[in-house]
């Protein structure tokens, strides 16, 4: 019988600890142990993009993570977006755009364009789509989100660096 | 009584209620709902496509820690009956649907075992831990095999694997063929494809014994439905059974039937008397949720030497699968080809054939529209094939045929009644929209440059809303033709209005939150509407069939009317004014005219609430009413869609370059929303016309298990659209609203496959099988082996 | 889906790794970005008795440049490689094919290690380590070995790895300055496994070809070197001619298998298209 591990992690600015087999998947950690419902599942294995949240401030899959892997890590989720009570840009975006429907992939897209949006701050449509393209959704036909996401990487002014690796 | 004041929402750019939930991680599918104490299901699903059940050894599985129990086809016989999905149709034979596989296995992925555990995981080693013993049979793998003498017969009961034959005749359509100018023929493949909602399927049923009340969430399309076939099955009164589908992640048709685990999930939490999960994976989802299409069809037009259609005739083949699911029965998608081939075109002489086969695969259930997108890809093929043949324009030929303006109301040879519909309209502005001409000459350029480049058009209508004159599915015992509504209005004047219906993505909180707070003359914010739980709700039945705007929103004006006139008549008492001398708008009921002598709905509703002292004489306290609507009939919804494509010379990949929508879904109540589910529906289109196919192997086994493997579009695949709206309210309609939830994905894979056989033109090849796969048009541009 | 029950190990050093291999004989798996590994563990496809992960190995990720040579550790992320001045001067073609790894997403996570490691025909890495002749070092526990690119990849996911081995490095000479060089794929959607690729490079001296490379993706068990198409460019030049021979060469030199997606037939027909395309690409951008 496999041991329990301890995961330490801090999740949308708050600390958590919990304790799961080392066969957790991340998000199941996340939703389960954490009560943080918002990741959502759907494939396990890494090609919808459901679950994608930042995993120390770059987008990962956490349904092909394992809890104890991000022991020590910082992790945003869909619910750490809204500050004070205000939607974030890209939410906002999102809404007025209609860059979502059934808001089942809605938490993984917008936390790939996040991400996205932070390696090319001025994106052409084309690159727009290819970005988004780790994500799918049924529901869209990706318009809304393609048109969301412009108007967000205009709104947050190009503001963010691209960010260059080690 | 008075009329509403003019619209002030339906038709306005309302960003959606439902978002800001489920764009901050608040949204409530299944899995987000745990109750305490628990179990999680899981099934073991087979590897064979046809096989003899020997013997079950569950004991290792059921002495695993955390497991609770482990059941199989005999056990939950005992609990339950199996789904037998009936139908009045002549020639349709009623087999047996059973919650988990009982005596043998009819396709690979059907369930044999349920476990429930203390978590998925520990139910997934204990289904390791099953020793299943079979007898293997032999495949009935391709739909013109299972038909042959001495095939292998899936369903004994059935006698052969024939399970249902129809057809539509009208005139002499033999003798008009004889006769035509030019025959076009074609045999048509459409092959086998699944919805792919985001969220898989999964259900939680809570059983409590004490009162006998079972409550099953699940990720359905159609809790009223679900609701009333557990009754039976389960025999539990159906007043002590409440279903509640609140936030779903996407259904397109595929969550619109009843499936096995959500009665295996009610028959173990009644066992254990515990809540019990089941939440299905993406292997599970492409295994065994329902597929679609899957059509072999060989059809002949006839046209005189001016492009007038004089006859059509079609032969049908529908791969159904395993099972006869229900409520729609086997027969919704090849029953449906042959209703909805002729289109909106002005046919006399039609014969349209159908059969459903058996075959050991994942059941055929009804998706996103139904039997008409392969309809519509073989009526608008054969339509160019004749335009090529007698050199005419095929926008020419389309305008030449279609239902006119003075045919209205058109019974189709079918029998489907065609209110006033705006085909001509449609056609002439998207041929404007895209500059036709223009496109077809630049497209004639490009090909003289070598360039595989080509211009399609398709046009389309469908019946939406569906009232109870026709059965969604033929001779189905369900009745879909009604839908109600209940309106309360509280004594602080905020209203909740409640429908039977469900929402997975189309923003119906907001569509129908719009229509009722224009009735009521209220804000939006005063709204909130409820939907997805048959506890709350006036019977209903659910969403499907592009039915839920027209028949909701139907009952909403009807019940929005009634709470309307009421708070009029309050409204008059209170200012001593005369009920027709009153309008009500943004909260507040005014003396016309004099817009300073009011009351708020509010002071009206406290009123209501206040007793009879305060209200006119002879009138019932409250401020609610519950109506019903039945559209009977129903209405067309259509559209026109064109297509620019360019096919890779090399590589044989088909590009997108443009893509155009002029459709008419009647009054539109938000355009944000009508276009995104245009967008919606032609992404999945173009899925089906390029990417997605689900296909077994010759023993039956599934090769397209994984996302790897089916492909979903992804946005670089899918192409910017251009939507343009004609807007011909519904005659027949309250509200003169239509369904339009289908239609992208109905005129999608004909224009494409249109539009490739323009871009092919020279080479003489026209398409005749979708998907259109890079390796399909390399063996029929190169050959190969 | 979820994974079956695994002993799971985060040594902090190759040694520690090398230790706990041993210990299981052969029953561990090294989990390194896991973009492969756990959907295989997720569906219970591998069930190994334990995981060693290398991910809490911070000595494992570099780019550095040494002899000639730009050599990353094995545990560098995709996502790293990306982004890297020293790979976008070195080994631009490395870049290039990096951006096609999967999706952003993808590559936070993945590595190079594990990619080669893993070995899947279709992928990009192998296919450029080939086409570079490149190589990577492998630990165990008799020591390091360099194991060269053309002896590295046995069959479909099968390296000449041993069980008790981790590849802790992976070499590749620095790109010749002005090399032309282009990595064309064609897959059915963004962002899948390639049907085919192909890695070219080619290194002018005027109207000559000094050095050609070709390397294909999808066409076979392992990445494999097209050198009797590279012969007729580096005997002929890059003229029209000899780009179009050397792709027809192309296509008779490799006998893909089929699957679900193309035909041996189609993937031969890609063979020949993408190398066109590569070589053509490839000599656009050539300086010399």
């Amino acid at each position: 019988m496999a041991e329990m591990v301890t995961v330490r992690l801090k999740v949308n600015g708050v600390a958590h600890e919990g304790r799961c087999e080392p066969r957790k998947l991340l998000v199941d950690f996340l939703r389960e142990d954490l009560e943080l419902t918002g990741t959502h599942i759907g494939c396990e294995h890494g090609i919808c993009g459901a679950c994608t949240i930042l995993f120390n401030g770059e987008a990962a899959r956490s349904c092909i993570m394992l809890a104890v892997q991000a022991d020590g890590s910082e992790i945003l989720t869909v619910e750490g977006l809204m500050q004070n009570g205000t939607l974030h840009p890209l939410q906002e975006a999102f809404r007025e755009h209609h860059g979502l429907q059934c808001g089942f992939c809605t938490p993984g897209m917008l936390m790939t364009a996040l991400d996205f949006l932070k390696t090319n701050p001025s994106p052409t449509e084309a690159e727009v789509r290819e970005g988004i393209s780790a994500v799918l959704c049924r529901c869209t036909g990706y318009q809304g989100i393609v048109n969301a996401v412009r108007a967000a990487a205009r709104t947050l002014g190009g503001a963010a660096k691209v960010e260059s690796g080690t | 009584m008075s009329a509403p004041a003019a619209p002030k929402l339906v038709g306005a750019r309302v960003p959606r209620l439902e978002d800001p939930r489920l764009l901050t991680g608040q949204g409530r599918y299944v899995d987000d709902h745990r109750p305490a104490r628990t179990l999680h299901a899981a099934f073991l699903r087979t590897p064979h496509a046809h096989a003899r059940i020997l013997r079950i050894d569950a004991e290792a599985a059921r002495a695993l820690p955390g497991v609770a129990a482990v059941l199989t086809g005999e056990d939950m016989a005992r609990d339950c009956k199996p789904v037998r999905a009936g139908s009045r149709m002549p020639a349709y034979k009623v087999t047996s649907f059973p919650a988990l596989a009982q005596g043998k296995v009819r396709y690979t992925g059907e369930a044999v075992a349920m476990v429930a555990a203390e978590s998925r995981y520990l139910a997934e080693d204990a289904l390791d831990c099953i020793v299943v013993e079979y007898e293997p049979l032999p495949a009935v793998a391709a739909m013109e095999a299972a038909l042959a003498p001495g095939a292998p017969v899936l369903h004994e009961e059935a006698g052969d694997n024939l399970l249902l034959a129809r057809e539509f005749a009208c005139g002499d359509v033999d003798g008009a063929l004889a006769g035509a100018h030019l025959v076009v023929r074609e045999r048509f493949r459409f092959h086998r494809h699944t919805a792919v909602c985001m969220e898989n399927r999964g259900a939680l049923a809570e059983y409590a014994s004490a009162t006998g009340t079972l409550t099953l969430r699940s990720s359905a399309q159609c809790p009223g439905i679900v609701r009333d076939v557990l009754a039976d099955l389960l025999d539990i009164p159906e007043h002590l059974i409440r279903v509640v589908a609140a936030d779903v992640g996407g259904g397109f048709g595929a969550k619109a039937s009843l499936y096995p685990e959500e009665i295996a999930v009610c028959v173990m939490a009644r066992r254990l008397g515990r809540p019990v999960k089941w939440i299905g994976d993406r292997r599970e989802d492409l295994l065994a949720t329902s597929h679609a299409w899957d059509e072999i069809v060989e059809a002949e037009l006839g046209v005189a030497a001016d492009g007038t259609i004089v006859g059509l005739r079609a032969e049908v083949m529908a791969d159904v699968g395993a099972y006869s699911i229900y409520p729609w029965t086997a027969a919704i998608e090849p029953v449906q080809t042959i209703s909805f081939l002729p289109g909106p075109y002005r046919i006399e002489h039609y014969r349209g054939r159908t059969r459903g086969i058996a075959t050991c695969k994942a059941p055929m259930g009804p998706y996103r529209g139904v039997g008409r997108p392969p309809a519509v890809f073989v009526m608008e093929g054969l339509l160019d094939r004749a335009a090529r043949r007698l050199g005419m324009d095929p926008t020419a030929l389309r305008l030449r045929n279609f239902i006119r303006a003075e045919d209205f109301p058109y019974k189709s040879p079918s029998g489907i009644v065609w209110d006033r519909s705006s085909f001509t309209e449609t056609m002439l502005r998207a041929r404007e929209a895209l500059g036709w001409e223009a496109a077809r000459a630049e497209a004639a350029r490009s090909r003289a440059a070598g360039r595989w480049v080509g211009v399609g058009v398709a046009s389309y209508v469908e019946l939406t809303g569906i009232g109870s004159a026709i059965a969604v599915s033929p001779g189905m015992p369900v009745p879909t033709g009604t839908e109600a509504a209940t309106i309360r209005v509280d004594p602080a004047g905020t209203v909740t209005a409640v429908f039977g219906i469900a929402s997975h993505g189309q923003g119906l909180e907001t569509t129908l939150a719009q229509v009722v707070a224009d009735e009521l003359g209220v804000p939006i914010e005063t709204v909130r509407v409820l939907h997805g739980d048959t506890a709350l709700s006036p019977y209903g039945t659910g969403t499907y069939a592009s039915r839920s705007t027209v028949l909701a929103g139907g009952a909403g004006i009807l019940a929005g009317r009634d709470v309307r006139e009421k708070t009029l008549r309050i409204a008059a008492h209170l200012l001593e004014a005369h009920p027709a001398d009153l309008v009500v708008q943004d909260g507040r009921v005014a003396v016309r005219g004099l817009p300073d002598r009011y009351v708020t709905v509010r002071d009206v509703a406290k009123a209501a609430y206040g007793g009879v002292r305060h209200l006119p004489r002879g009138m019932e306290p409250g401020l609610e009413a519950t109506r019903f609507y039945d559209p009977y009939y129903g209405t067309a919804s259509n559209a026109t869609h064109m297509a620019v494509v360019e096919v890779d010379r090399e590589t044989f990949h088909v590009r997108i370059l443009r893509y155009l929508v002029a459709e008419d879904c009647g009054r539109i109540i938000n355009p944000l929303v009508v276009d995104g589910q245009v967008h919606g529906g032609v992404a999945q289109g173009v899925g089906a016309a390029l990417l997605e196919e689900i296909v077994y192997d010759g023993e039956g086994q599934l090769l397209t298990g994984t996302l790897m493997d089916y492909l979903v579009p992804t946005a670089s695949e899918v192409p910017a659209m251009e939507v343009h709206h004609v807007e011909t309210p519904s005659p027949t309609t309250l509200g003169g609203f239509r369904g339009m939830g289908e239609g992208g994905t109905i005129g999608a894979p004909a224009v494409i496959a249109n539009a490739v056989s323009d871009a092919l033109a020279e080479l003489g090849i026209e398409v005749n099988e979708l998907p259109l796969s890079p390796e399909r048009l390399f063996r029929r541009i190169v050959g190969g082996s | 889906m979820k994974p079956p029950k695994f002993d799971y190990h985060a040594p902090r050093s190759v040694d520690e790794a090398l230790g706990l291999l041993q210990r299981y004989g052969g029953d561990a798996k090294v989990l390194a970005g896991g973009q492969s590994l756990m959907p295989l563990l997720n569906f219970r496809l591998s069930r190994p008795a334990a995981l060693v992960d290398l991910n809490r190995i911070p000595s494992l990720a570099y780019i550095t440049e040494q002899d000639g040579q730009v050599r990353l550790g094995a545990m560098t992320r995709q996502r790293t490689i990306e982004f890297s001045p020293v790979v976008k001067e070195r080994l631009p073609l490395l870049r290039e094919a990096t951006k096609l790894v999967g999706h952003l997403p993808i590559r936070t996570r993945g590595t190079i290690g594990g990619s080669l490691a893993h070995a899947d025909p279709s992928a990009e890495y192998p296919a450029v380590l080939t086409a570079l002749e490149g190589e990577v070092v492998a630990r165990g526990p008799k020591g390091e070995r360099v194991i060269k690119a053309k002896n590295l990849f046995r069959t479909y996911l099968t390296t000449s790895l041993e069980p008790d081995e981790i590849l802790v490095e992976v070499r590749m000479p620095a790109m010749p300055a002005g090399a032309g060089f282009a990595l064309e794929e064609f897959a059915r959607r963004h962002g899948d496994f390639a049907i085919i690729g192909i890695a070219a490079m080619v290194v002018r001296d005027g109207p000559r070809c000094r050095t050609a490379r070709l390397t294909t993706a999808g066409a076979g068990p392992v990445p494999l070197r097209l050198r009797a198409a590279e012969e007729i460019l580096e005997r002929d030049g890059l003229t029209d001619a000899a780009i179009e021979a050397a792709a027809r060469r192309a296509s008779e030199l490799v006998s893909p298998d089929a699957d679900i997606h193309a035909s041996a037939d189609y993937r031969r027909h890609l063979t020949g298209v993408l190398t066109k395309r590569a070589l053509k690409r490839a000599l656009g951008a050539a300086r010399g």
